[in-house]
């Protein structure tokens, strides 16, 4: 059990990994278009700490960054990303706790969980607008957890240093 | 030697005598210089060719290096020379650019009376998402711009609508984006339809025309403008062209897929329309 103050602390250090993970999707990736898509690393700056944090903390922080990212990006409604990320958080942290043990491995799976829950969110969303586009969007679902999956490298040992600088008396 | 001087030295002293007398002779009748600066100036030569190539070749060395050090500041001056060149070159190109934009933003504005009140501005980022297709201007609010105004490309082409807007910023919607849709009407016929943005079509840069009439003899080429009813958006603005005329998967219904006028891709300036005259 953390003390208050190192409890603050962790959460400032991981609230400061992914603001650099935003700053990098702004600055650099947001230039890079790969098999026609800009890599995409919001759903991994949820996923990836919540599988380190558990759900409960997961889907706080999936709605710190959910209201973050509806004032940065485009959605099709209004606090599109403040309902899908605490449910990404909750999905990550339930994975990591109850299926696969934290590590890259984790990390990948629950990538992978985040971007078809954040894409079906999506279809769903077009669907009810009268705007189905199913196969299209699993395309560009597909093509963007692709594109994106490289920098789960990045971003794991990124998170998994946070964690274990606040941890290591555990 | 005390005794040779003593029983010579008047012998010597007549050779001696005589001797100068005939140098003296000899130097007078001659026609070129006296023997004995001949011979001086002959044994003088070779040294005298040394010394000058010794000197040349000091000279030579130090205007090599006066050359070098000026050829150097040269360099440098011409190195800055070029640099602010190439600048005013970049300016010039940049001016330019914006010259042919407002030269033919003048006249739209003067085909287009009704188009009174334009404010340029520059495309600052793209879409930033893959599931949406935005622009965002470096114009917002402290140059009069809102939420749904129009925006252009310097042909009168449309571009899309502001969807959000702060102080020094603003967000476009592109036409083809899902959440766009657009009262319309073909140019040829007039007939009355919807441009709308579909996510299946988004990736390829074009649009669907919905809500077509059932006599609609819409033909590939035809031109899409704004229909302007209800005031939200000026009439006639070249929405696109149609690309090809489909049925639906109920086979009740024909839509169009339509190719943007505006070159999305490429914009680097854009015009928002802040207000027009709403045409009775």
């Amino acid at each position: 059990m953390l003390a208050r103050t190192a409890t603050i602390f962790k959460w400032t250090l991981y609230c400061a990994a992914g603001l650099l993970c935003m700053f990098v999707q702004w600055l650099v990736l947001n230039r890079l278009h790969i098999w026609g898509l800009i890599p995409f690393l919001y759903p991994l700056i949820v996923a990836i700490p919540s599988t380190m944090e558990g759900p409960l903390f997961g889907s706080a922080y999936g709605l710190v960054f959910g209201v973050l990212s509806d004032l940065l990006l485009p959605a099709p409604i209004p606090c599109f990303y403040t309902l899908i990320f605490p449910f990404v958080g909750f999905c990550a942290g339930f994975i990591s706790r109850n299926l696969i043990p934290v590590g890259l491995l984790c990390s990948l799976f629950a990538t992978m969980v985040s971007f078809f829950l954040t894409d079906l969110f999506h279809t769903i969303v077009f669907w009810a607008q009268n705007q189905a586009a199913w196969r299209a969007a699993a395309w560009v679902g597909v093509r963007e957890f692709c594109i994106t999956l490289p920098l789960i490298l990045l971003i794991t040992p990124l998170f998994g240093w946070v964690y274990r600088t606040v941890h290591q008396d555990d | 030697m005390k005794d040779f001087l003593k029983n010579n030295g008047l012998w010597i002293l007549a050779a001696t005598a005589v001797i100068s007398v005939a140098l003296a002779m000899l130097s007078y009748f001659s026609a070129t210089s006296s023997p004995l600066e001949n011979i001086a100036n002959t044994l003088a030569s070779p040294f005298r060719s040394a010394r000058t190539a010794v000197s040349s070749w000091v000279e030579d060395k130090q205007n090599y290096y006066r050359d070098t050090t000026d050829l150097q500041a040269e360099n440098e001056a011409l190195k800055q020379q070029i640099a602010k060149m190439e600048s005013e070159i970049r300016q010039a190109r940049a001016d330019s650019e914006e010259n042919a934009f407002l030269r033919d933003l003048l006249g739209l504005q003067q085909q287009r009376r009704d188009l009174s009140d334009f404010e340029t501005a520059l495309i600052t980022e793209r879409s930033t998402s893959n599931w949406a297709s935005t622009l965002t201007l470096n114009k917002g609010t402290s140059h009069g711009i809102e939420v749904g105004d129009c925006v252009i490309d310097e042909s009168g082409n449309l571009v899309g609508l502001i969807s959000s807007v702060g102080a020094s910023w603003s967000t476009v919607l592109n036409i083809i984006d899902t959440d766009t849709s657009i009262g319309a009407k073909v140019f040829r016929t007039e007939d009355i339809c919807v441009a709308q943005g579909s996510f299946s079509l988004m990736s390829d840069g074009l649009l669907r025309l919905d809500y077509l009439p059932d006599n609609c003899q819409l033909m590939p080429g035809d031109l899409i403008v704004t229909l302007g009813l209800g005031g939200f958006l000026p009439p006639d603005l070249v929405i696109g062209s149609v690309q090809e005329v489909k049925t639906d998967d109920s086979g009740a219904a024909s839509y169009a897929l339509l190719s943007p006028a505006a070159a999305l891709e490429d914009l680097t300036r854009v015009c928002v329309i802040k207000s027009f005259e709403i045409q009775s």
